[in-house]
């Protein structure tokens, strides 16, 4: 199906069964046409907005009549991430930057900010990976907020921020200066003045992400872009969901790459038999992943630390399945995988990406470590 | 997508047999002057594979697989899951259990791969040791034994120290770690039990000094000058530090729900003999109160902590040590689907927990619903597992268990050094 096909007029699947169903059709159609384009620096900006318009990144937001549902969001993530792994990532900045909205206290994010955001016709990034490894203790805080006449100044770059173009946004969050061990978080407008966006080097897969370095200078902050004002206790009660939606591009990869071994199976099944990770095996495994997503799923708002350490593992469990899968996959498909042009190859760059993005496997480790810590007297 | 006249044999599709790339008669192929339709008889001879130049000879008719239904690969392929070869034993736990067990089974198989995880040092120290170390003043270094490195090399040990254990896996039998997935063919429990800390008091303002780590920071805290130390919980581990800590120079206010400390025993045997003893020592015992709160109170520069009871009595404290007793951790059971009974429910003569493969001893263990949580069952316990697995190594069924173990009911030498005791 070329992007022409498309219906004129998309209307926002209404059960998600037919929202995964009208993923999968713009998945396998436009985008698997596309999928090597967008790897190579393609942003796919309309193929966002369509899945966007079809629910495809706000399934997990409560709307009138319909709670949210976080798998459904996870599946549709997950049907395209078998497709192509950047696209996955990019509808994950767009549902977590759903999830600041919805979850602050700021009626001005609300309303038709949101349900803008949630159709697709704005579309938004998420800004949190500096802040999460400074929480972390693993870096510090790029951005600095300064407290000013109704709102904040916000200096700094931060790197590599997704899913981003001229007039996109994104949640960020800045340590406020003169306090100590406090934080204030925002959404950033692409077109704010003093934000300039900077290209940033050339990675080795996923360039057409809408990636760059967003520079600021005398930024304001007004109270209507206020997402939470301490950020900390707003962070507890979005952490677990914020890490629990990245499963959805990993459980994509890892069904893509778990397909193309079956591609091959009739051809090459006699001499893949001796190989580690055979598809079957795999798939068992992210069965039992998704299994324990769903369950999770039930309950993203639980901020318990024991609830956290669970999606923790969850995560890196799919980051670490996503590298043996993808492998494996270029162990079963030889040399027509290694082409330039094979999604298979395409898949292992993927994979590595999903093990490094923030939170990355050992930052995920670190944190369960001091998660299980105990309290004690200083 | 091209069109084909109906009376026409359907589109074809072929292979190269050098890089798999597809050639679909409905797609021809354009760039090589094919156009869409092109049958694959009609091609050309000297036509090459686009991508790899091999010519028309080398492709073979191809029918693409349906990937709808789930296929599972022959028989022949599959593998025992996640190990290549031996993974041998993962101990969970590096307190006495971990140790022991680790010695016993390492005494049963020169070769065996053994894995110890631990959250601690792994160093190997005797915890009822540490409170009278207090008295004894003992140097902190005399109370490590052995590093977990020394231990580590003397038993063959692949020690991961420092390393939290949060899941068990039993399809492909791994322990998921922070420091990543341990494969096992057997797994031990022995991570013991944590101090149940009520929930009305705070983390972290009340010591628990049930591991070394934790004794070693107590002890840097009330080190210089003597300090006034509440104590919550006048059972076993309560009143011996009351007791050592009291004779170390520190004031100790001793408070429990029971009238007397030392309450699981009857007062004229225990509590009271230990009350009468106290008489010359600095130690207040409070009984019949419950906490209701415990803050941090600053002032003069530094700051104390505030304990209030239900019944309104304020008692300020520089340090607040809390021994409510224990409880085990159950992360590492639930994930496991393992049965739970107070604790890690495990067979009274094999020490199997509910999990065939998955084996368990020391504080975290219960039988019949009973936590025993002493020194002196530890070792026969580990004798009993290194037993039951060097068995099964040699072939013997699951449920074979050569060296049963015993439960004895446990005497108790409360080692109140103003006043020692040997309780039943």
């Amino acid at each position: 199906m070329n992007p022409i096909d498309m219906p004129a007029t998309i209307v926002q699947a209404t059960t998600t069964e037919d929202l995964l169903l009208a993923v999968h059709s713009i998945a396998q159609g436009p985008l698997a046409q596309r999928a090597q384009a967008i790897d190579e620096g393609a942003y796919p900006e309309d193929l966002l907005k369509q899945l966007a318009s079809l629910g495809a990144m706000g399934a997990h937001i409560d709307r009138p009549g319909q709670p949210g549902d976080y798998m459904a969001t996870i599946a549709a993530m997950a049907e395209v991430g078998k497709v192509c792994g950047a696209t996955a990532f990019m509808m994950w900045c767009q549902s977590v930057c759903a999830l600041y909205m919805d979850a602050s206290d700021n009626p001005a994010l609300k309303g038709e900010r949101l349900t803008a955001h949630l159709a697709g016709k704005g579309l938004g990034g998420t800004g949190l990976s500096n802040p999460m490894k400074s929480f972390a203790q693993i870096e510090t805080f790029l951005l600095k907020a300064t407290p000013t006449d109704g709102g904040y100044l916000v200096n700094g770059t931060l790197p590599w921020v997704s899913n981003l173009a001229g007039d996109h946004y994104f949640g960020a969050i800045a340590s406020v200066v003169g306090e100590a061990s406090k934080e204030v978080m925002f959404i950033l407008k692409c077109d704010a003045p003093g934000v300039t966006l900077k290209g940033c080097p050339k990675f080795s897969g996923m360039e057409g992400t809408g990636t760059y370095a967003v520079q600021c200078k005398d930024l304001f902050i007004g109270a209507e872009d206020i997402v939470a004002d301490p950020a900390r206790p707003f962070i507890r009660n979005i952490r677990a969901a914020f890490v629990m939606l990245q499963c959805g591009i990993a459980a994509g990869i890892i069904q893509g790459a778990i397909d193309s071994m079956w591609a091959v199976e009739d051809q090459l099944g006699h001499v893949n038999q001796f190989l580690d990770d055979r598809p079957d095996q795999l798939q068992a495994e992210l069965d039992d992943l998704l299994a324990r997503v769903a369950e999770l799923a039930k309950t993203p708002y639980d901020n318990s630390n024991e609830f956290f350490i669970d999606v923790l593992n969850a995560r890196i469990d799919g980051g670490e399945l996503c590298l043996r899968a993808a492998n494996s996959a270029l162990m079963h498909q030889g040399a027509r995988g290694y082409l330039m042009q094979s999604p298979v190859q395409r898949r292992v760059r993927e994979a590595q990406f999903v093990a490094i993005v923030t939170p990355a496997i050992k930052h995920l480790r670190k944190e369960v470590a001091a998660l299980c810590s105990e309290d004690m007297p200083a | 997508m091209n069109t084909q006249p109906a009376d026409a044999a359907p589109f074809q599709q072929y292979i190269c047999n050098a890089c798999g790339l597809i050639y679909d008669e409905a797609k021809g192929d354009p760039d090589s002057g094919l156009p869409p339709g092109t049958r694959f008889a009609d091609i050309p001879d000297d036509w090459e594979c686009p991508l790899c130049a091999v010519t028309k000879k080398d492709f073979s008719p191809y029918t693409p697989p349906d990937l709808s239904k789930p296929r599972t690969t022959p028989a022949a392929s599959k593998r025992p899951t996640g190990k290549k070869e031996s993974a041998g034993v993962v101990i969970v736990g590096a307190g006495h259990a971990g140790w022991q067990v680790a010695q016993a089974i390492r005494a049963t198989d020169a070769g065996l791969p053994i894995t110890l995880v631990t959250a601690c040092s792994g160093d190997v120290y005797d915890k009822p040791l540490l409170s009278v170390a207090l008295t004894k003043r003992l140097p902190l270094p005399q109370l490590v034994r052995e590093t977990g490195a020394q231990a580590a090399s003397r038993l063959g040990v692949r020690l991961l120290a420092h390393t939290q254990a949060t899941r068990i896996c039993t399809r492909t039998n791994t322990l998921t770690t922070t420091r990543g997935n341990q494969p096992f063919d057997e797994l031990v429990l022995a991570h013991g039990a944590q101090v149940a800390l009520p929930p009305n008091l705070p983390a972290e303002l009340c010591w628990r000094v049930n591991h070394l780590d934790a004794y070693l920071k107590f002890r840097a805290a009330i080190a210089g000058a003597p300090q006034h130390i509440a104590i919550i919980g006048a059972g076993l581990i309560g009143s011996e530090l009351a007791n050592d800590l009291a004779l170390a120079g520190h004031r100790v206010t001793l408070l429990d729900q029971a009238p007397t400390p030392l309450a699981r025993w009857s007062p004229a045997d225990a509590g009271e003999p230990v009350l009468t003893a106290w008489k010359h020592l600095p130690i207040a015992f409070v009984g019949q109160v419950s906490i209701a709160s415990i803050d941090n109170v600053t002032g003069e520069g530094n700051s104390v902590r505030m304990v209030t009871t239900a019944c309104g009595q304020r008692i300020e404290a520089d340090h607040v040590l809390v021994a409510t007793g224990l409880s085990t951790p159950n992360r590492l059971a639930l994930s496991a689907g393992l049965a739970w009974h107070n604790g890690i429910a495990v067979d009274a003569t094999t020490l199997a927990t509910s999990h065939a493969h998955i084996h368990a001893l020391g504080d975290c263990i219960t039988i019949n619903g009973l936590a025993s949580r002493y020194i002196e069952p530890i070792g026969r316990q580990a004798a009993t597992i290194a037993a039951k697995l060097a068995a099964r190594r040699a072939g013997a069924p699951d449920t074979e268990c050569p060296l049963p173990y015993v439960v004895k009911p446990a005497v108790v030498r409360v080692k109140t050094t103003s006043c020692p005791l040997t309780l039943h």
